[in-house]
């Protein structure tokens, strides 16, 4: 996200991803975690998702999105030795498989913050009643990353001159 | 209103299906969303439930009935490996059929295209052949469906498999006089006892796979005087 894919792209998957993991959606999402054990180790994030459908609608936005879902194994997690991508994978896994599911939200908060992909519980929306499966992704929006290339380019015209 | 076999008003309702998937298959390809579906896994899930009347201890025949792009095929192959099935797609779209062809080459695994299938087979399944009702008044999509399942029984010596979408939860909103393609909803005991007084047949349903609709498993009852029951 921020630099992998455009911010459109992110809103448009994060949306896709809360509803199909929604309250309403939530059995149907338990029954295929019990059919197919959708997300496991022995499956990538990137073929769990495809095999959900949870894609950009965009053809070209396709590849990268699955780059960043590879690039996910780049990013540290709330847990020791566990990388980002995996970290997804078991929270996913686990809040599925658990005897009483709830449902699940992705959030992203910011890389500068904390660049971690961290799991809690809690509320995703103030008026949401439900407690929540929330998985956090650190991102840095793409402006954010355009702002910090511009910044870079402007220095190095600048000592170029020097 | 019954539907006649031949009839103008089924052969409208036919056309407009053609129409209608040729469409989605024009836009999406050969995906689940060609054929109307969210997923893969979705799809397979209902496969998993469709496939459940049959018996795969011993090989069998089997009449995919609104076959698509043939995404069964695959997932017999992914699901059933050593299994020997002689399967046949129907499907009323040519896109459609043209797509399967391409994609599956096996001696067992054949496609045409038509309204019904023109052999008798062990077993036959409709995926989601019933849910998009294409602009019909909800009485004459009832007939289209009753003929379907009659077709299906017609054609299938030890029993046959369907879906709907329930209409638990939801408004069905399957009675207005609106042109446009919507969903057909329905309840299990409408096309149970269908199935049971007027084809003569068992049925299992099944509800309780997480999607908001229902799976009927219909047996065919052995009778020695109905010679589609000659093994």
């Amino acid at each position: 996200m921020g630099a992998m894919i455009k911010d459109s792209t992110t809103l448009e998957i994060l949306v896709q991803l809360n509803r199909r993991f929604d309250q309403d959606s939530l059995p149907e999402m338990v029954e295929l975690q019990k059919e197919f054990d959708v997300f496991s180790k022995e499956h990538s994030l990137q073929q769990s998702f495809a095999l959900l459908g949870i894609v950009p609608a965009d053809w070209s936005e396709r590849k990268r999105w699955y780059r960043f879902l590879e690039f996910l194994k780049t990013y540290p997690s709330d847990l020791p030795d566990v990388n980002g991508h995996d970290r997804v994978v078991k929270a996913f896994k686990d809040g599925l498989e658990v005897e009483k599911p709830i449902p699940i939200s992705i959030k992203c908060h910011s890389a500068a913050d904390d660049p971690r992909v961290f799991v809690t519980e809690d509320r995703p929306v103030i008026f949401t009643l439900e407690t929540h499966l929330i998985v956090s992704i650190p991102t840095t929006p793409g402006r954010e990353i355009r702002k910090q290339a511009a910044e870079v380019a402007k220095k190095r015209r600048a000592a170029k001159k020097k | 209103m019954d539907l006649a076999p031949g009839g103008a008003e089924l052969q409208g309702i036919y056309s407009d299906i053609e129409a209608y998937y040729g469409a989605r298959v024009a836009k999406y390809g050969a995906t689940p969303l060609g054929v109307d579906w969210s997923c893969e896994a979705t799809q397979n899930l209902r496969f998993v439930q469709l496939l459940k009347v049959c018996d795969f201890s011993t090989p069998f025949s089997l009449n995919d009935v609104g076959c698509g792009y043939g995404a069964l095929c695959a997932f017999l192959a992914m699901r059933y490996p050593d299994a020997r099935i002689d399967y046949l797609g129907v499907d009323l779209s040519k896109a459609m059929i043209s797509r399967a062809r391409r994609r599956f080459r096996a001696p067992d695994r054949r496609f045409v295209v038509g309204q019904a299938s023109p052999r008798l087979a062990d077993y036959s399944v409709a995926s989601g052949v019933m849910n998009v009702n294409v602009g019909y008044p909800h009485a004459v999509w009832e007939d289209f469906v009753a003929a379907l399942l009659g077709e299906l029984r017609r054609t299938s010596r030890r029993g046959f498999s369907v879906n709907f979408i329930s209409d638990a939860a939801t408004a069905s909103g399957t009675h207005g006089a609106s042109r446009a393609p919507r969903l057909y909803r329905t309840c299990p005991e409408r096309w149970i006892s269908y199935c049971e007084e007027a084809l003569g047949c068992s049925v299992e349903p099944l509800g309780n796979y997480g999607m908001r609709e229902f799976t009927l498993l219909v047996r065919c009852q052995r009778n020695s005087a109905d010679p589609t029951f000659r093994d």
